[in-house]
């Protein structure tokens, strides 16, 4: 469904991303990890379209898409849940969810409000409440959820586990279970990598920018020089912390 | 009692203007981070639409509707040719790039019409007030209250029930975040402007009924009452703007009420000197955007 | 050497003296050419000129977009108008003037100096409005407050006829200029000059340059933005002064209309499209407006000459008529933000071009590298250190120790805290709870200049440099700051920094011109300029190949060595860490889940856990 060859994304004069080659085939679920820096954020950004590639080329369902804007993208079915899940705090989840089904026509929004209630119990619960009072746990399902929202074809994840607590990061891994069982199709980037690669059908894994291994999720979690990949990496890129330094 | 009563009436009136006005701006702002220092414009031209419908014996009937598709017109217009070009800049250059369109619609109008005052006619009844009890009452204040409040329930009920206002809000709260839910950029701010434009024509036609002229320069006056009401209320507020366009008003009102008569013609003086007292003490402005902390 | 007088004061002095030949020169020049009224024209001209070149003090070293430098030009003209016109006159215009102001005759000098004194007071107190709206809303704010100021002015002016004179009939001195010869303009526009760029080449204009290209940065490096942009107000207002009180001495007369809006946008379009950033630039744009807008002028008469040669305009009527100016004027502004907000010049200057062709053959690079000792009671110590944003707990009772000399790493998993627990170090961030002291001050909740200033300075994990400064002016920036808060350490020479840092070559090209791995060796250079007890590193070799880390490695400690710094480093690559660490802290969710010498850390499984995360339970 996915295919991206040869990407490469620059930070000015850094080059974040060299050269990635990836694949996703319909219903399966693809593991990006590696440390920090490594790129998987902006291999992520430039396949959705928030960043340019300086080469390279990303086309989905067969049609070239290399830098279409993210607007053009989620029409036609490609849906990202950015890093940091970025919902509107001052919207209320309902709102969230709403502004996430814009693309779609109204009745298929309002049956689709139904069902994220449904299905997400705990945000049924805080349908009026402004998002910004969520704990960690609910916005990611509200993040899920608000993705879920455009029926997106294939969903994209970005760090789904960030900043949560060990239970809740167990709550998003059964959430992504299930989502798999349904058939979904996705593209996750985790720091977590023990979790992913269980759930993973396969994985690719990046260490400064660039692509250095890939294969099912048993074949990559039997390497034992795994940990030795992920904290000697350095990284070609930049890595996202929490609470960056962003003054005030 | 009955003055302050008075005053309260006639400073609410000044102020729904005002708060219009500082509603048109504060809505630019949330989505652009653009303060539209042209947004007086949009009654510049209302004026001379006026004028021009005047000279060939129109009546007010035909000029409210026109001076408010002239102004939405005019906002659009404005953000196609100059706003879509400096799009992310820094906020020096939004800035001055405002006050760039400002100067030239100015110029414009000095140059293809007149430097001259253009006066035209007011509606007959602008003049008339009625009693209630002891009071005296200006029609035309009652109009321009009845008109804003119902046009702030409309436009809050546009931002809150709407996909349009939902869009709106979300852009302005983070618009990368909005573009990857699949809401179009061009779209929004084309929108933004859009209101921006009718509340600007709005406020604009009771401005005109109540100046009876326009000028070149007409668009400086209105463009500053809305430009510091919003600050006033706190930047990035829409309901901080309409506050601060109120209290703007009021204090106009109270403090020429209250000042003794020798400097009573320094009263824009006065209220400048408490706007800035209020920037010393609470620069934040009034009302404090208390957002739901981010997760 | 530091500073450098040649080029801070002589260059200057030398480049001020030929702007203001050619300058003046070529307005002669016009003059003869042209005659009749294009004296009047010249003379405005040179007037123009000081105002604009007050107004650049401010918006070109602060970056703070101002409207109100034409308002304090108001009340500067009216307290040199009302002290300067002889009693006679202002018996016959504004006899009832309060506070008996209609008798009081003083000498001109002595108006001006008047006028320019209450100014300037008045500029002090507004200052400190703005710096307070400024901190809070930002320099919108600020904008707009200067605007208010501009109409303020002019209605106090106009509704105050006692005073003024009011609207329409103003004060006089007498028909027709006042002025009787230029000395006084000369005077004042080469003393403008000159104040311009030694400003902006001092300590204090250089400090608000670096605040103007990154007040985060800036701040982090001990520099307080608000003392320098109230010391470039001041500056600028005096100037203004002089400029606006000569204005009315050579126009004859005052009326509020003079110094308000329309005044207030040219001075502003001379300055837009000259290059706001540049002295030689705010001449440049007096010129070629003032030309431009005499040229629509011209076109707009009827009978359009060029040096006495007619010429038919007659099928542009329709463009070229009357107010032509002021549309000049207006495209002139739009036009420039939106296609070179810069201006034609930027921020290039006429002295620091001649500087460099003249420079004596290429400085000594140092290679006499010393070391310092550091000073072994002072100790780094932050505990229990709480931060909570909203619901989302990022730092738990963290903290970090640091010993004199000791170079301390800090890793942890993305979304650890790492950088939370730097900013709250720093004072960029506000702990809900714990404390940070240095060599047993406490520092907790400082701001981050007066952290900077008692010794701990930062780099940022997104690169935070001066970008339009040079390398050698970056690191100054921090050199100005450590002469004067940190002279009882032994100070680190500039140039042996920038050569230790390996990028000696770079040395006077711009910050923003260098590559990735270069600037981030300016940024450590800079940070050590100010001779700190501790370095604190945010990710130095993120983005960064293997090859480059490893010279980081080195860089970072001859950086520590030559300055007798310990380091607190954040990194995620464990080969850098490893080279160079004394003892690392491994954060995770907040917490401090390991501690211990480099083996000991990557060795334990809870910090293997943290990286690679857990296996669902079972």
């Amino acid at each position: 469904m996915l295919s991206v060859a040869g990407l490469t994304t620059r930070y000015g004069a850094i080059s974040a991303l060299r050269d990635a080659d990836l694949h996703v085939g319909s219903g399966e679920v693809v593991g990006l990890i590696g440390p920090n820096g490594a790129g998987k954020t902006t291999l992520l950004n430039t396949v959705a379209g928030l960043l340019t590639p300086s080469a390279g080329s990303v086309s989905f369902d067969g049609e070239d898409v290399t830098g279409t804007s993210p607007e053009r993208l989620l029409r036609s079915g490609l849906a990202l849940v950015p890093e940091h899940r970025r919902i509107f705090v001052d919207l209320s989840v309902e709102e969230n969810l709403r502004i996430g089904g814009v693309t779609v026509s109204p009745r298929v929004r309002g049956d689709l409000l139904d069902e994220m209630a449904e299905r997400f119990p705990v945000l049924g619960e805080k349908w009026a409440t402004a998002a910004g009072f969520l704990s960690g746990g609910e916005a990611q399902q509200l993040a899920i959820a608000r993705a879920l929202m455009s029926k997106p074809r294939l969903v994209m994840m970005d760090e789904p586990s960030l900043g949560l607590a060990p239970v809740l990061v167990d709550v998003v891994f059964e959430l992504i279970e299930s989502l798999r069982a349904q058939g979904r199709t996705m593209l996750i980037v985790e720091q977590n990598a023990t979790r992913m690669l269980e759930v993973a059908d396969r994985a690719y894994v990046l260490r400064s920018g660039e692509v250095v291994a890939t294969g099912t999720g048993e074949e990559l979690r039997a390497q034992d020089d795994l940990f030795e990949t992920f904290v000697s990496g350095g990284g070609g890129g930049r890595s996202d912390d929490q609470g960056a330094e962003d003054d005030r | 009692m009955t003055e302050l009563i008075q005053n309260l009436i006639d400073g609410l009136g000044r102020g729904s203007i005002y708060a219009l006005l500082a509603l048109g701006v504060a809505v630019i702002f949330g989505v652009m981070h653009l303060l539209n220092f042209a947004h007086g414009e949009m009654i510049t031209v209302g004026g001379y639409t006026v004028y021009w419908m005047m000279q060939r014996d129109m009546s007010w009937w035909l000029a409210v509707p026109a001076i408010i598709i002239v102004s939405v017109l005019t906002s659009l217009a404005i953000e196609r040719i100059a706003f879509s070009r400096v799009r992310g800049g820094s906020d020096f250059t939004l800035l001055l790039t405002s006050f760039g369109v400002h100067f030239v619609v100015f110029s414009i109008f000095l140059l293809y019409v007149s430097a001259s005052v253009k006066t035209f006619d007011r509606p007959t009844w602008v003049a008339n007030t009625y009693s209630v009890g002891s009071l005296n009452i200006e029609v035309f204040d009652t109009v321009v209250i009845v008109v804003t409040v119902l046009t702030l329930i409309a436009t809050s009920l546009l931002l809150q029930r709407t996909m349009f206002g939902l869009a709106l809000r979300a852009a302005a709260e983070d618009f990368e975040a909005a573009r990857l839910m699949g809401v179009r950029s061009d779209s929004v701010i084309r929108g933004a402007f859009a209101l921006s434009g009718l509340l600007a024509g709005i406020a604009g036609v009771f401005w005109l009924m109540r100046a009876g002229s326009t000028v070149p320069s007409a668009g400086i006056d209105p463009m500053l009452k809305g430009v510091l009401a919003a600050l006033i209320g706190g930047l990035g507020s829409l309901r901080g703007a309409v506050i601060g366009g109120f209290a703007l008003g009021l204090a106009e009102v109270l403090l020429r009420s209250r000042l003794p008569d020798s400097i009573a013609n320094l009263t824009e003086g006065f209220v400048f000197l408490l706007i800035a007292l209020l920037f010393i003490f609470r620069p934040q402005g009034l009302v404090t955007v208390a957002h739901a902390e981010r997760v | 050497m530091f500073p450098r007088p040649s080029r801070d004061i002589g260059f200057p002095l030398i480049g001020s003296t030929v702007l203001f030949v050619v300058f003046v020169s070529g307005a002669l020049i016009y003059q003869a050419l042209l005659g009749g009224a294009a004296e009047r024209l010249v003379t405005v001209m040179l007037i123009d000129a000081i105002v604009v070149l007050g107004i650049q003090i401010y918006i070109g070293n602060t970056g703070v977009l101002s409207f109100g430098h034409i308002g304090f030009g108001a009340i500067a003209g009216y307290v040199f108008a009302v002290f300067a016109i002889a009693p006679s006159e202002k018996m016959r215009r504004v006899p009832d003037a309060p506070f008996g102001l209609a008798e009081v005759d003083v000498p001109t000098s002595v108006a001006l100096l008047l006028a320019v004194v209450l100014t300037v007071v008045i500029a002090f107190i507004v200052g400190i409005g703005l710096a307070r709206s400024g901190a809070e809303s930002g320099a919108v704010a600020a904008t707009v407050i200067t605007l208010a100021l501009l109409f303020v002015t002019h209605e106090v002016a106009t509704n105050w006829p006692e005073l003024t004179g009011g609207e329409r009939a103003g004060l006089f001195f007498k028909i027709g200029s006042a002025l009787d010869s230029r000395l006084p303009i000369y005077i004042a526009l080469f003393g403008a000059l000159v104040l311009a760029r030694l400003f902006a080449q001092s300590r204090s204009g250089r400090l608000a340059v670096a605040a103007r290209e990154d007040n985060l940065a800036a701040r982090a490096m001990g520099v307080n933005p608000l003392v320098q942009q109230m010391v470039a107000l001041l500056m600028s207002v005096a100037v203004v002064s002089v400029g606006a009180s000569l204005k009315v001495f050579e126009d004859g007369s005052l009326l509020p209309g003079n110094f308000f809006f329309n005044y207030a946008l040219l001075t502003l379009v001379m300055l837009i499209v000259g290059g706001r950033n540049s002295v030689t630039g705010a001449l440049v744009g007096v010129g070629v407006m003032t030309a431009g807008r005499e040229l629509a002028r011209r076109l707009g008469q009827d009978g359009f000459e060029i040096f006495g040669i007619p010429l038919d305009d007659a099928p542009l009527d329709w463009v070229f008529r009357e107010n032509l100016q002021t549309v000049f004027l207006g495209l002139s502004m739009l036009g420039f933000m939106l296609w070179r907000p810069a201006g034609l010049l930027d921020d290039w200057e006429l002295d620091r071009w001649i500087a460099d062709r003249f420079r004596r053959g290429p400085d000594e690079q140092p290679d006499e590298l010393g070391s310092v000792d550091p000073d072994p009671s002072v100790r780094l110590e932050a505990q229990g250190i709480d931060v909570t944003f909203g619901g989302f707990r990022a730092l738990d009772g963290a903290g970090v120790t640091a010993n004199a000399g000791e170079v301390v790493g800090l890793i942890g998993p993305n979304g650890a805290g790492k950088t939370t627990l730097v900013n709250v170090i720093t004072g960029v961030v506000s702990a809900d709870a714990g404390t940070v002291t240095l060599g047993g001050r406490d520092l907790t909740g400082a701001a981050p200049y007066d952290i900077a200033r008692a010794g701990l300075v930062r780099t940022f994990q997104n690169l935070r440099l001066f970008g339009a400064l040079t390398v050698r002016e970056n690191v100054e920036v921090s050199a100005f700051v450590a002469a004067s808060h940190r002279a009882d350490r032994p100070l680190a020479d500039v140039d042996e920094l920038i050569s230790a840092a390996g990028i000696w070559e770079f040395r006077d090209r711009r910050a923003r011109e260098l590559d990735y791995g270069n600037s981030r060796r300016l940024e450590l250079a800079r940070a050590a300029a100010m001779a700190p007890w501790f370095l604190l590193l945010d990710e130095p070799t993120s983005g960064m190949s293997g090859a480059e880390s490893l010279t980081m490695v080195e860089q970072v400690r001859q950086m520590a060595g030559l300055i007798g710094a310990g380091v607190v480093v954040i990194d995620h690559d464990l080969n850098f860490i490893t080279g160079i660490c004394d003892r690392i802290y491994c954060l995770d969710q907040g917490r401090v889940i390991a501690e211990g010498t480099p083996d000991e850390v990557q060795a334990d499984p809870l910090v293997q856990a943290a990286y690679l995360g857990t296996a669902s339970p079972e």
